[in-house]
């Protein structure tokens, strides 16, 4: 059971609404989201739940939710919502707000979720693009899970399907800078 | 002779070499001269915007900037995910002026940023400036007898206030494109349904429900194979369709195609142009069908004749 | 030497709260000409007007203010008071400090009772230049003039006739009978609809003080209230009513077959046709647009077979005109077209229909002669699914407001199909149930436990084919599950919507509308049948959705409020209007173009002092001015006065701040 009243509802709404340039309270629970969503059912609280959560000011449930993780941004929600709410930017909005305070959960799909945007940020620093075979290889070596997809490596190699090599492009060191710039930005603005 | 800058995104020379190279066989053959954004880098679709803030609209804004430093003013991208990261952050940088001014002068040293230029999907171009008419007379091996299943996916029309382009729930474009190629375009309802993108390598469970769903559907519409304009959801469709057919026991045997190749293909390219054996789900025998003749349908008026019988009646 | 009188009222806490009222009597009483300032907690209350009255005979007052709510609210209130205590009414001023200070100024009492203090200082300065006026007195033509046929107009038209008041009643389509004659049984008792509506219909068709002209608009309406003055367009329809028997041969020979719009284009009918079996009148028309007679010449087979020689092809609109003293409008409602439902599959999938598709069809009469059928191969359905609130409460594709009555049509189809499909079923998906009326919830549990429809909380996200069924995708919020149903048929409950064409007939009356179209009432709680302007009145979903027994409720409050007006052989009127003086106007005639009540006229008059040159100069039809004071700010020569508004007046209110 939770004990309404307690909770300051209106600071946890009002930094999501800021973040997302949504407005939450317009959310009237029709729950089209939730059957347009092609990933709520993986969810712990799909979009219409993470939504009154939200107004009803439960900070550290929406936090540690595996929903914004699972959100592919795919935008089917909100083109559909009949209140027009941006859901996509709210998804983020707590996504971010769940990094920059440091909320982590212990949910398995969460963290493997989480792994692989780093990983993939990671390369994007390395290189300045992506490979997908080196992705597909670290993020298997990193969740401990090296078998995984083996079965396709052969056939899509062969297939020239991935590659194993990458080109090595000028715009690396650029993009390093960014990264660090944008380092510098974040921390400055906090 | 047209110009157009292109950003090929990082699967161009991995996943999606088939797309770029056939995309560059029929530009040629429309008389369109793509020119590569010299030094471009990754747009950072999905993580960047996923994890970060800032970085998220750096990475896309520098290829921006980059572009506008060349003479043409369209872009075109080829991949769905590149354009919509691109798209919206040239959204959101318009609209916010200062951010934009902010990180174009602390994170970004490549020049200022204008905001001067139009950004489109390869496919919208395709249909936007060069038109199906124009595709359609450079038709020299028309593909009748195709059935075609046409897979947006996500990102092409969605959301609608940032793509302007086509309907998110049931676009007609590639249809149209397909149509002009002699193919029969089939009515499908899941063209704008999520494949589960990016959870190909961390999530491959939920790619494998959400990609098959959209085979199952697309092989209730009776076509011969997937018609795509994205490298993530071609990857999707067509390397897991084995794995989907053996957890759910269904039989689809859908290739998987980029729109450019089957125009090159109509355009009277060899059959090794297009890289066919890049396919994981063999192609040749959905190709076997064109220039078959379709029975003539039959002239049955089933439509509200039990209706009309009985008011006939009266 | 002005005695001026001021009262100030405390609205309970609505003026007391925000403003301090007792340092407002006392700044009043600094004005050299007050001669009594007071404050009560109630003015309007009869303790309060007994002050007003005993302070006018006992301070022998020249004019009175009153500082309280608006003047829309309770001039007449005081105005009244006023007479009673033998002084001329409209030597009283109004100032509004509730509306224009302590409701919108409550943060800052302080300024709020400073602009209270200005309000009244203009007030008082104001009532010291008031002049004794007089009402007026207009006749009235004691006629009703109804504009729509369906139930709303049916019953204002029997009820104001019953009073052996004339009306004239206007109905655009062939046969009155509205959208109430397409349905099959009515919530919340199944009554069948034709068998309550006809006799009505029947009624008004032999009626001794009713005129029926069907097939025709208004399209133009001048005047006032009590003597307006309609143009009526009949549209030609091709049959002489005075001689056609209603037979049906026409009907049944002609050969052209046109979709029939009263069965939702389920099944055709003829080029010449009667809507329905019981139309009233029972005469066919014939359709100009498809008929093979008009559009090419040839054909003429109902002619041929017309015993009467009724049919005349050459017969064209003719327009006539009314004089009338009130109008009722009951223009009824349209629905939505869910075409933007893409998602749906709307337009592409022929077993999605909408709810009046369905009520034709569990019609008895109707064209599947009371079996619903699926449209693509003629089946039977069996899983039927009902979607509510399509394009109502949905700001992107449709309305925002809720069409009131689509819970309770939902629930009565849901009835109707398990009584003419016994072993189907029936899933709804819903947002709400709104079931606010008498003996309406009881009726949607009949709909669950009786009938035992599967209500489904969510709205619908998608819809697509499988083999022949229909895949409909929502969440059911109360297990918190994404459902699919295996559906034979889907009906969409689409929205009500204001008649397409209430813009323009709300310009030709010079009355308002809203931003959806529907006609707007001149205060929504206390004149909900009234419109802003005079002698017109509204019945029924021309105003606002609402279900049957509302909308034969205002009817009847139309007709009630058409025999007041009628009540006295004369009509009283504010005084509040416009002077022209002969003297100053030029004859430029720029009032004339800025009236918005074409109450301006022209006249000839001499030169000068009996010369006999004329020259023209403006004159105010003093039955049709309104006096907004438009003529006044727009004469150069300053010859236009507005009474109750007149230079004097408005001048010492701005010296007074």
């Amino acid at each position: 059971m939770i004990t309404l009243g307690l909770q300051d509802q209106n600071t946890f709404l009002e930094a999501v609404n800021k973040k997302s340039g949504a407005n939450v309270l317009e959310c009237y629970q029709c729950g089209k989201c939730v059957s347009t969503c092609p990933v709520s059912g993986y969810m712990d609280f799909p979009p219409r739940e993470i939504m009154q959560m939200i107004k009803l000011g439960l900070k550290e449930e929406t936090m540690m939710a595996n929903s914004m993780w699972f959100c592919l941004t795919c935008s089917a929600c909100s083109g559909r919502c009949p209140r027009e709410i941006d859901i996509p930017a709210v998804m983020e909005a707590i996504r971010h707000l769940a990094i920059e305070e440091n909320y982590r959960s212990d949910n398995k799909k969460v963290k493997e979720i989480r792994k692989f945007h780093d990983i993939f940020l990671d390369m994007v620093k390395r290189y300045g693009r992506n490979y997908e075979l080196r992705m597909m290889a670290e993020f298997n070596i990193r969740t401990r899970n090296l078998f995984k997809d083996m079965h396709l490596a052969p056939k899509a190699l062969l297939k020239g399907k991935i590659t194993i090599g990458h080109e090595s492009t000028k715009s690396a060191k650029a993009i390093q800078k960014m990264y660090k710039l944008a380092g510098k930005l974040e921390k400055g603005e906090k | 002779m047209n110009k157009l800058t292109y950003f090929p995104g990082c699967s161009a020379h991995g996943t999606s070499e088939e797309f770029d190279h056939t995309l560059k066989l029929v530009m040629k053959t429309l008389d369109v001269q793509m020119e590569e954004i010299p030094d471009w880098n990754c747009c950072g679709a999905t993580s960047a915007h996923v994890m970060t803030e800032n970085l998220a609209l750096a990475l896309p804004m520098r290829n921006l900037v980059l572009a506008e430093k060349l003479e043409n003013k369209t872009m075109g991208i080829a991949c769905a995910s590149c354009y919509s990261r691109m798209k919206v952050t040239k959204k959101h940088l318009d609209e916010h002026p200062d951010l934009a001014h902010k990180i174009n002068t602390t994170i970004i040293d490549e020049g200022e940023y204008k905001g001067d230029i139009d950004v489109k999907s390869m496919l919208q171009y395709c249909f936007e400036e060069i038109g199906p008419e124009v595709i359609k007379s450079k038709v020299t091996k028309p593909l009748t007898g195709l059935k075609v299943a046409c897979y947006y996916g996500c990102l092409l029309t969605r959301p609608k206030d940032v793509t302007h382009f086509d309907s998110p729930e049931y676009p007609m474009s590639m249809d149209i494109l397909m149509e002009a190629l002699g193919a029969k375009a089939m009515e499908f309802d899941f063209k704008t349904e999520c494949c589960g993108a990016s959870f190909s390598i961390s999530n491959t469970d939920v790619v494998e429900s959400l990609s098959g769903k959209i085979l199952e559907v697309a092989k209730e519409s009776g076509a011969h194979m997937i018609v795509v304009a994205c490298p993530l959801c071609q990857s999707n469709l067509d390397m897991r369709q084995p794995d989907i057919e053996r957890h759910t026991g269904q039989k689809f045997a859908l290739p998987v195609m980029y729109f450019t190749q089957l125009m090159a293909l109509a355009f009277g390219f060899p059959e090794k142009e297009l890289k066919l054996p890049k396919h994981i789900v063999p192609v040749q025998e959905a190709l076997s069908h064109i220039g078959e003749i379709e029975p003539t349908p039959e002239k049955v008026k089933k439509t509200k004749k039990a209706v009309e019988a009985e008011s006939e009646v009266e | 030497m002005a005695r001026v009188g001021v009262f100030v009222c405390f609205c309970g806490a609505n003026i007391a709260d925000f403003i301090d009222v007792p340092a407002v009597v006392e700044e009043a009483k600094k004005v050299k000409e007050v001669k009594v300032s007071v404050l009560y907690k109630y003015m309007c209350s009869d303790p309060g007007q007994q002050m007003i009255r005993d302070a006018i005979i006992q301070n022998r007052l020249t004019s009175v203010v009153v500082a309280a709510c608006s003047p829309r609210m309770h001039e007449k209130t005081f105005r009244k008071a006023l007479s009673d205590a033998g002084m001329n009414p409209y030597l009283l001023e109004v100032a509004n400090i509730r509306e224009h200070s302590s409701w919108v100024h409550q943060k800052d009492k302080k300024a709020a009772t400073e602009k209270a203090n200005d309000l009244i200082r203009m007030a008082i300065a104001k009532s010291i230049a008031n002049e004794q006026l007089h009402e007026i007195s207009v006749p009235v033509t004691k006629r009703a003039l109804v504009i729509g046929g369906g139930i709303a107009g049916i019953q204002a038209a029997l009820d104001i006739a019953d009073a052996r008041i004339p009306v004239t009643l206007v109905e655009k389509s062939p046969s009155i009978g509205g959208r109430m004659a397409q349905l099959d049984e009515t919530f919340p008792t199944l009554d069948c609809s034709q068998c309550i509506l006809t006799p009505k219909m029947v009624d008004v068709a032999s009626h001794p003080y009713i005129e029926l002209i069907p097939y025709a608009e208004v399209i133009e309406l001048d005047g006032y209230v009590g003597n307006y003055k309609a143009k009526i367009k009949k549209k030609a329809s091709y049959v002489n009513f005075d001689t056609c028997t209603g037979c049906g041969a026409c009907t049944q020979k002609c050969p052209v077959k046109v979709p029939n719009e009263f069965n939702m284009n389920i099944d055709k009918r003829k080029a010449i046709y009667t809507p329905f079996p019981q139309a009233v009148p029972n005469k066919p028309v014939i359709d100009a647009e498809h008929c093979t007679m008009l559009l090419k010449g040839k054909c003429g087979i109902c002619a041929k077979v017309c015993e009467k020689g009724s049919i005349d092809y050459k017969m064209v609109d003719e327009v006539i005109e009314r004089e009338i003293g009130a109008v009722v409008v009951a223009t009824g409602y349209d629905l939505w077209d869910p075409k933007p439902y893409e998602e749906y599959g709307v337009g592409r999938y022929k077993d999605i229909i909408t709810s009046l598709e369905f009520e034709r069809m569990v019609s008895a009469s109707g064209p599947t002669n009371g079996v619903p059928l699926r449209p693509s191969d003629g089946k039977v359905p069996k899983n039927v699914v009902f979607i509510k609130c399509i394009g109502s409460r949905d700001e992107a594709k449709g309305i925002e407001y809720c069409s009131k009555i689509c819970c309770m049509y939902t629930a009565k189809h849901a009835i109707l199909l398990h009584h003419k499909v016994h072993d189907s079923h029936a899933y709804i998906f819903y947002m709400d149930i709104r079931a606010a009326g008498k003996g309406y919830e009881e009726f949607v549990k009949r709909a669950q436990v009786e009938t035992a429809a599967t209500y489904l909380r969510g709205r619908v996200s998608k819809i697509y084919k499988k083999g022949d069924k229909l895949m409909v995708r929502g969440e059911d919020a109360q297990i918190g599950q994404v459902v699919e149903v295996e559906a034979d048929l889907v009906v969409l409950a689409t929205a009500v919507i204001a008649p397409h064409e209430n813009p323009a007939l709300a310009r030709l009356l010079g009355i308002s509308y809203d931003k959806y179209g529907y006609l707007s009432e001149a205060h929504p709680k206390l004149r909900p049948v009234e419109t802003a302007k005079a002698g017109i009145f509204l019945a029924g979903c021309t105003q606002a959705p609402k279900d049957i027994p509302d909308t034969v409720a205002q009817a009847s409050a139309c007709a009630a409020k058409v025999c007041g007006l009628f009540a006295g052989d004369t009509l009283k009127k504010d005084p509040m209007i416009s002077t022209i003086s002969n003297e100053f106007c030029s004859g430029c005639l720029n009032c004339v173009k800025v009236c918005p009540y074409q109450a301006i006229v022209t006249e000839e008059i001499p030169l000068g002092h009996g010369s006999k040159e004329l020259r023209t100069v403006a004159k105010i039809n003093e039955g049709v001015c309104q006096g907004c004071g438009s003529c006044v700010a727009i004469c150069r020569s300053m010859a236009i006065s507005l009474a109750g508004f007149t230079d004097p007046q408005i001048i010492n209110e701005i010296v007074a701040i």
